[in-house]
């Protein structure tokens, strides 16, 4: 996947690009708002890492111009603010998710990989399947390799964002965020006891167990 | 303060300014004074010459020319202030006490200031302001009656003079008090002056004196020390903030620093696989990162002293959600969770920070109460209609000594040490208490009724964010 990154901290975008390629996405760099509104115009990016604050053109200035001209390609912007407020202007502004730096690179990786994820699967499937599972997001119902499995109404959503994310890694504060709608730190794992069960309810049974934890990172669910 | 600064000074200027427009006034009433006065001057002496006129045709008329000449002779030999002109039809004189008329041209009928000399005893010469008339007699001769005005004149330009000098007198002494007013201004400003100087130089401490007379400097310089008091306290919060920060990240700084140092030591002996001290020290970065922003989540609260985008929202759906995400933890550790929420009630504030502050309170329950324990969640109105969101344990406790303290900064009580935390938890609850118009609700739980069997069970301890009524909140 191309990746475009604004970013005025060479050495960090340095690094995010080596991160990024590493695993196996193209990026580029450019250190201010108005040559990335440039690269950007240019098109051919399927996500879009945007600092807050760069030189000439900031990062909310320079996505709420993309958005004017009809530009949709999904904005991560990354943040040094970090307050409740600085994300909701972030997200009003047109950017798609919020990441506070200094952050895991982990969860960068995973937070732009999901970005380019909900790029592919615009469309509305109301089943989706991974390997043997299957869940209908209609009829509410999963089964693996043909058993019905019986989910709580929040494990159904976890399993159905962990779905969506299939063979990506998934932190635990982008299940928090995007699952429990909370944007705050829990300080114990509490998450990790709610994949233990869906885990259980899951794998419990089968040979080949799907739902991955990933060190340093969260989870990822496997065909 | 010397003089050529206190020029400078607004008051000064002021005080410049009004003189000016009093100097204006003073100017446009002498001037009026002088119309005035100066018309009234020459209407009596033109109505006295009309007088001495109508006497003199009433003579022309009894006795002709010649009684009229004869009347001049008699008249000028007398002490009488007139001038008086007799001359024939062409303006030639005939008799008079003046050689000419001053009336131009000579042969008309017409009104006329003039100036007679004069000798006096001292055999200077003197001119004298006079002021005159010239008619046609019945029989085409002319006759010119003056008088002598100079009295009059001289009393109005007396008065003039008079005004002239009060004004400049005026003007002086308005100077001289606008010289004194902003002396006086610029000395009671001058302990602002030096406040503010010192506090531009760095010195947060300094404080503009308050004299005690009340006035306005006296606000203005209580006023200002009410900021700076603010402004130092906020910075000394940071201080602090920044001083635990450093404090408490040194230790886990070091920890990193020597499990990396440990890690490449022993790749280069070629001994080990570094990827587990790696992962540890990704989690203890992990930490530091947790323990840093929650320092600043604290700092930030405090320096706002109120909740970002506050909003009505209900508490028991938000502890709802959190009952729902913590009781597979409870259930878990084995304890028993339950939870009871009033309907209806709202409370303003910022969602996230209510969310994460009793996380916190649930986290410090879960963690302190040994297993067998409970842990019930509760959302009600008081009586006195503040909103409770409340977390009761029935864990080890806190001494009642401690329970002031356990808010603070850092502070760790000896048992909580061998459990994961930042030390930070009780103090952004209570930040957010705060920020909401709270507080935090530190007692004693249920007591040892429940579990006393199970060993590290105490009095329990009772947690709780209370928010004050919506309608009195910010």
């Amino acid at each position: 996947m191309r990746i475009l990154i604004m970013e005025d901290d060479v050495s960090a975008a340095e690094a995010i690009i080596k991160g990024l390629a590493d695993a196996g996405h193209e990026a580029t760099h450019v250190p201010d708002g108005e040559a990335g509104l440039e690269a950007a115009r240019g098109g051919g990016f399927d996500v879009l890492v945007v600092d807050r604050m760069m030189p000439k053109v900031d990062g909310l200035t320079a996505v709420s111009s993309l958005r004017r001209e009809g530009d949709s390609t999904p904005v991560l912007f990354l943040s040094a603010l970090g307050e409740i407020d600085d994300r909701v202007t972030g997200l009003k502004a047109g950017g798609d998710d919020y990441l506070v730096k200094p952050f895991a690179f982990a969860e960068l990786i995973a937070r732009v990989e999901a970005l380019c994820r909900r790029k592919d699967t615009g469309g509305q499937a109301t089943l989706l399947k991974v390997g043997d599972l299957e869940l209908d997001l209609i009829a509410r119902t999963v089964r693996r390799a043909g058993v019905e499995i019986d989910l709580q109404p929040r494990e159904f959503q976890l399993l159905e964002f962990l779905m969506r994310h299939a063979g990506r890694s998934v932190t635990r504060t982008m299940l928090l965020e995007k699952v429990w709608e909370y944007h705050f730190d829990p300080q114990t794992n509490v998450i990790d006891v709610h994949i233990s069960r869906l885990r259980s309810k899951i794998d419990k049974g089968f040979d080949r167990p799907m739902l991955q934890t990933v060190r340093g990172a969260g989870y990822r669910l496997d065909a | 303060m010397r003089l050529p600064d206190l020029v400078h000074t607004t008051s000064f200027r002021l005080t410049l300014l009004s003189l000016a427009l009093f100097a204006a006034a003073a100017a446009a009433f002498l001037f009026y004074i002088y119309i005035a006065t100066a018309g009234e001057v020459t209407q009596r002496a033109d109505e006295e010459v009309g007088r001495e006129i109508s006497s003199l045709e009433t003579v022309y008329a009894r006795a002709g020319l010649a009684g009229v000449n004869q009347a001049l002779i008699e008249r000028t030999i007398g002490e009488r202030p007139y001038f008086y002109l007799l001359m024939d039809a062409a303006a030639k004189p005939i008799s008079g006490n003046i050689a000419v008329t001053p009336v131009e041209p000579a042969t008309s009928e017409a009104r006329s200031s003039f100036r007679v000399s004069e000798t006096d005893s001292d055999g200077a010469i003197r001119r004298r302001a006079a002021w005159g008339r010239q008619v046609r007699l019945p029989k085409g001769e002319l006759l010119f009656v003056g008088v002598d005005i100079a009295e009059g004149q001289s009393y109005v330009l007396r008065i003039i003079r008079a005004t002239w000098g009060a004004g400049v007198l005026v003007l002086i002494l308005g100077l001289a008090a606008g010289l004194l007013v902003s002396r006086n201004v610029s000395r009671s400003l001058l302990g602002l002056k030096r406040a503010v100087a010192a506090v531009e130089a760095g010195d947060l401490h300094a404080r503009a004196p308050v004299r005690g007379v009340g006035d306005e400097y006296d606000e203005l310089a209580s006023g200002m020390n009410a900021m700076l008091d603010r402004v130092e306290r906020l910075m000394g919060g940071l201080r602090h903030a920044g001083d635990a920060i450093a404090h408490d990240l040194r230790s886990p700084l070091t920890r990193l620093r020597s499990r990396l140092e440990a890690a490449l030591i022993e790749v280069d002996n070629g001994r080990a696989d570094p990827t587990e001290s790696l992962i540890q020290a990704l989690e203890d970065t992990d930490g530091v990162l947790k323990t840093f922003n929650a320092v600043l989540a604290i700092s930030r609260l405090q320096a706002a002293g109120q909740a970002p985008s506050p909003q009505l929202f209900d508490p028991a759906e938000l502890c709802a959600g959190l009952a729902e995400l913590y009781a597979p933890l409870c259930e878990d550790k084995g304890l028993a969770f339950s939870a009871e929420f009033s309907k209806g009630l709202k409370v303003r504030g910022n969602r996230d920070f209510a969310g994460q502050a009793m996380a916190n309170l649930l986290d410090n329950a879960i963690k302190y109460t040994p297993p067998g324990g409970a842990v019930m969640l509760r959302v009600r109105r008081r009586s006195s209609g503040e909103v409770e969101c409340s977390v009761t344990d029935t864990g080890p406790g806190v001494p009642l000594e401690d329970r002031a303290r356990i808010v603070e900064r850092f502070v760790r009580l000896e048992n909580s040490r061998s459990q994961p935390g930042t030390g930070l938890g009780l103090s952004l609850v209570q930040a957010v208490a705060e920020a909401h118009g709270g507080r935090l609700d530190i007692d004693e739980g249920p007591g040892l009724v429940l579990n006393s069997a199970s060993p590290g069970a105490g009095p329990g301890l009772r947690t709780a964010l209370v928010f004050p009524e919506p309608t009195s909140a910010v």
